[in-house]
């Protein structure tokens, strides 16, 4: 597991900054469990009685406890957000899920409009989010700011989108044929169906590998953006890696389940009369090997897809790094997993800050030349554009 | 007290820390650069400053109006001097900070979880369905309907006769058990299963807006007792009448999302346990209700409700049959949509 052949080494050198040599800025995560454990239970009291409305409050404070055990270089972060502006836009939020909801289980023509509307706003909300999560967060006392435009985040999306929107319409255009074949679609249209079916998860690498770009392509901290220098081939091999394990997975979980539930099986199939009991042990051995696939894969989805993503994101002067072990991760996350379920969900703030440390310690920056002579952009506190009024007013956070 | 507690002063405008001592002074709040920024000052309001919460952990930062930003890093120290300088805690963050307080936090909030899982989702999902009109109820048991037709049921092939019978009756117990504004608006429909393996076989079942189904199957088990088949669909009836089909709806999707509140973001699949055993609990309680409709649609017509003793005896007989043995073992019963037939037998024979 070497990472260090992906930090781009390509980068444009600057004569003037040759003269300080790039400073490391180590990435320090403070927090206790315990002490976010009795944030959390007050903050989940809170939220219970006071129907959610309490959520953007209980939030804020969330936030602002971690990003102030987050230290980068020895200076921790800063969270700003006004929770009352943060009601607002979990207000707005809410009602879309809400409508959402009820609207999905009205009428077909309803439902298909509720995902239309649905998908049609999350860009937006995306970018308002990103703009509102940024715009108030602050290191030794200056704001990040997030600069990706409006189109760019719909643009993003398209790989996602489209596939879906095609299998949606031609699906919608088969609907009135539905009940006068019996025997199904025809076949060439079934191919159809079924290559677009396909397309989904062969976009879905590109649409990670667009909305990365757009988030990692708009980070701002005095005057410097940030940008991916990484391709969609990055992607696809994080992808088609995760497949592997997914599979090697799935092969010894079953081959586990066979030696150990082998007998059962058999000897379900040889009488016809599989008692309930050893039925419904299958079904769990079924869902453990399920559960066990999922707490392989996704850890090993995330530690690839974080240190790709922030090995590859820089500007001039800043130069991000990960370097998180899958090995560590996924014990961390298998026991965070147990726990939680074995405490009925107590031990997830415990987990919260066990992952958070792991992985905002695998993390470091290196900075070219003197931080302290940075100047904030000038039009940080200014009005901005109608968007960013939009994002700011409503304050969006949808915890991405 | 004026105690002076040494910070880093950003200015919000370069990310360079400044050493300052902070003091309280008549309700301002003193900055005073040391060091290389010796001579510095800047009174701000205590009330303009948005002050950092009292933690164990972590750095406290105080916000300045116009962007400016104080970092302590010694963070018992700063509390420490806020304390001493009279600065104002919330409650929220006492009960957080005592060991004690999250102990009752904790109590109250499986309370409060309990509480809301027996009473709170179902008051709640009632309250909801009074604003809902019934219109909707019928647009979603339409659809639904027009679902479970197409997939898994073709016309019956009961006699007509036999069919307006059933209706007739089933018609007559009804006004006779209900005044006339109380009376559920049904529909009554006869279907067999379209495939012989692996249906619903003998068996009654309403959807939201007054459909109700009868199987072929459960009107030839009952073909000689037609007060069984009342009683059945009376249930049915029941299940209209207090419009289970849409509260099951809204106390599922209520419970799911109060159970996504505890658990949620973390795991779905975890999410998904309470809220498939509390579903299983709210069907219990609804099919009681509906035999509780069955019993009075029953008695209202004179028939003695122990008719419906011979429903769980002959269903049992065909699930011999069916299964090669006797009755099969129940699930547990937290995982059952139905209460147990005991305790069902014991409820139609009781009166």
């Amino acid at each position: 597991m070497e990472f260090h052949d992906t930090i781009p080494t390509d980068l444009p050198v600057d004569s003037r900054m040759q003269e300080t040599p790039p400073r490391r800025l180590e990435l320090e995560f403070t927090g206790s469990g315990s002490e976010y454990f009795r944030i959390w239970v007050v903050n989940l009291l809170l939220i219970i009685v006071t129907a959610t409305l309490y959520t953007p409050f209980a939030r804020a404070r969330r936030l602002a406890y971690f990003y102030a055990n987050t230290r980068v270089g020895g200076h921790a972060l800063g969270f700003h957000g006004n929770p009352w502006t943060m009601l607002r836009g979990y207000l707005l939020v809410a009602g879309l899920g809400a409508a959402y909801a009820v609207a999905l289980r009205l009428a077909p023509w309803m439902a298909a409009a509720a995902v239309l509307l649905f998908a049609g706003v999350w860009p937006a909300l995306w970018r308002a989010s990103l703009q509102f999560r940024l715009g108030n967060t602050s290191w030794r006392g200056l704001r990040f700011g997030f600069e990706g435009d409006l189109a760019a985040a719909y643009k993003a999306v398209l790989p996602i989108y489209l596939p879906a929107a095609l299998v949606m319409a031609v699906l919608v255009g088969l609907a009135p044929y539905e009940g006068s074949q019996p025997a199904g679609m025809p076949g060439l249209v079934a191919a159809l169906v079924g290559m677009l079916g396909l397309l989904t998860p062969l976009l879905y690498p590109l649409g990670l590998a667009w909305m990365k770009r757009y988030q990692h392509g708009g980070f701002r901290y005095a005057s410097e953006t940030t940008r991916l220098n990484a391709g969609a081939g990055a992607f696809y091999l994080i992808a088609l890696k995760s497949v592997v394990v997914a599979v090697v997975g799935f092969a010894l979980g079953f081959a586990l389940l066979w030696l150990l539930g082998g007998d059962v099986m058999k000897g379900g199939m040889l009488t016809h009369t599989p008692s309930p009991w050893a039925m419904l042990l299958t079904v769990a051995l079924v869902v453990a090997v399920y559960l066990l696939m999922f707490a392989l894969v996704w850890p090993y989805f995330t530690v690839r897809l974080q240190n790709r993503v922030w090995n590859a994101t820089a500007s001039h002067r800043l130069q991000f790094e990960s370097d998180l072990r899958f090995a560590p991760y996924l014990s961390v996350s298998a026991l965070n997993f147990l726990l939680t379920l074995f405490t009925l969900g107590l031990y997830r703030p415990f987990a919260a800050v066990a992952t958070a440390r792991m992985r905002l310690e695998a993390m470091a920056v290196q900075v070219r030349g003197d931080v302290d002579d940075w100047l904030a952009r000038a039009q940080q506190h200014g009005a901005g554009t109608t968007g960013d009024a939009a994002g700011d007013f409503f304050g969006i956070d949808l915890g991405l | 007290m004026n105690q002076a507690l040494p910070v880093h002063w950003f200015d919000g405008v370069r990310p360079r820390a400044r050493e300052a001592l902070v003091r309280v002074d008549d309700g301002d709040l003193v900055i005073e650069g040391r060091g290389a920024d010796a001579g510095l000052v800047r009174r701000v309001p205590l009330k303009q400053v948005r002050w950092p919460e009292r933690q164990r952990h972590g750095v406290r930062l105080a916000h300045l109006p116009g962007g400016g930003t104080l970092s302590g890093d010694d963070g018992a120290a700063w509390d420490a001097w806020a304390r001493a300088n009279g600065l104002d805690e919330s409650s929220v963050v006492k009960l957080q900070q005592s060991w004690r307080g999250v102990l009752l936090a904790l109590l109250a909030t499986v309370a409060v979880l309990a509480a809301l899982w027996v009473w709170g989702v179902p008051v709640a999902a009632r309250g909801v369905l009074a604003l809902v009109p019934t219109t909707l109820d019928q647009r979603v048991g339409d659809t639904a309907f027009e679902q479970l037709d197409k997939r898994y049921f073709k016309p019956s092939e009961l006699p007509a006769a036999r069919q307006q019978a059933l209706r007739d009756a089933l018609d007559q117990a009804v006004q006779a058990a209900y005044p006339a504004q109380e009376r559920p608006a049904y529909t009554l429909h006869f279907r067999t299963d379209a495939k012989p393996e692996g249906g619903i076989g003998p068996n009654a079942l309403a959807l939201p807006g007054g459909h109700v189904v009868l199987t072929d199957a459960m009107a030839q088990l009952f073909q000689d007792q037609t007060p069984v088949l009342v009683g059945v669909l009376a249930h049915e009836l029941g299940h209209v009448r207090h419009r289970h089909g849409m509260r099951m709806l809204v106390q599922t999707g209520l419970l799911g999302a109060l159970a996504g509140l505890v658990v949620g973001d973390f795991s779905s699949l975890l999410a998904g346990i309470p809220a498939l055993l509390g579903q299983q609990a709210y069907s219990r309680d609804f099919e009681r209700e509906a035999d509780a409709e069955a019993l009075h649609v029953l008695k209202a017509n004179r028939l003695s409700p122990r008719v419906m003793l011979a429903l769980f005896d002959r269903l049992d007989l065909q699930r011999a049959k069916a299964g090669g043995r006797g009755p099969t073992v129940g699930l547990p019963i937290a995982l059952a949509s139905h209460p147990s037939d005991d305790e069902r037998r014991r409820f139609f024979s009781a009166e």
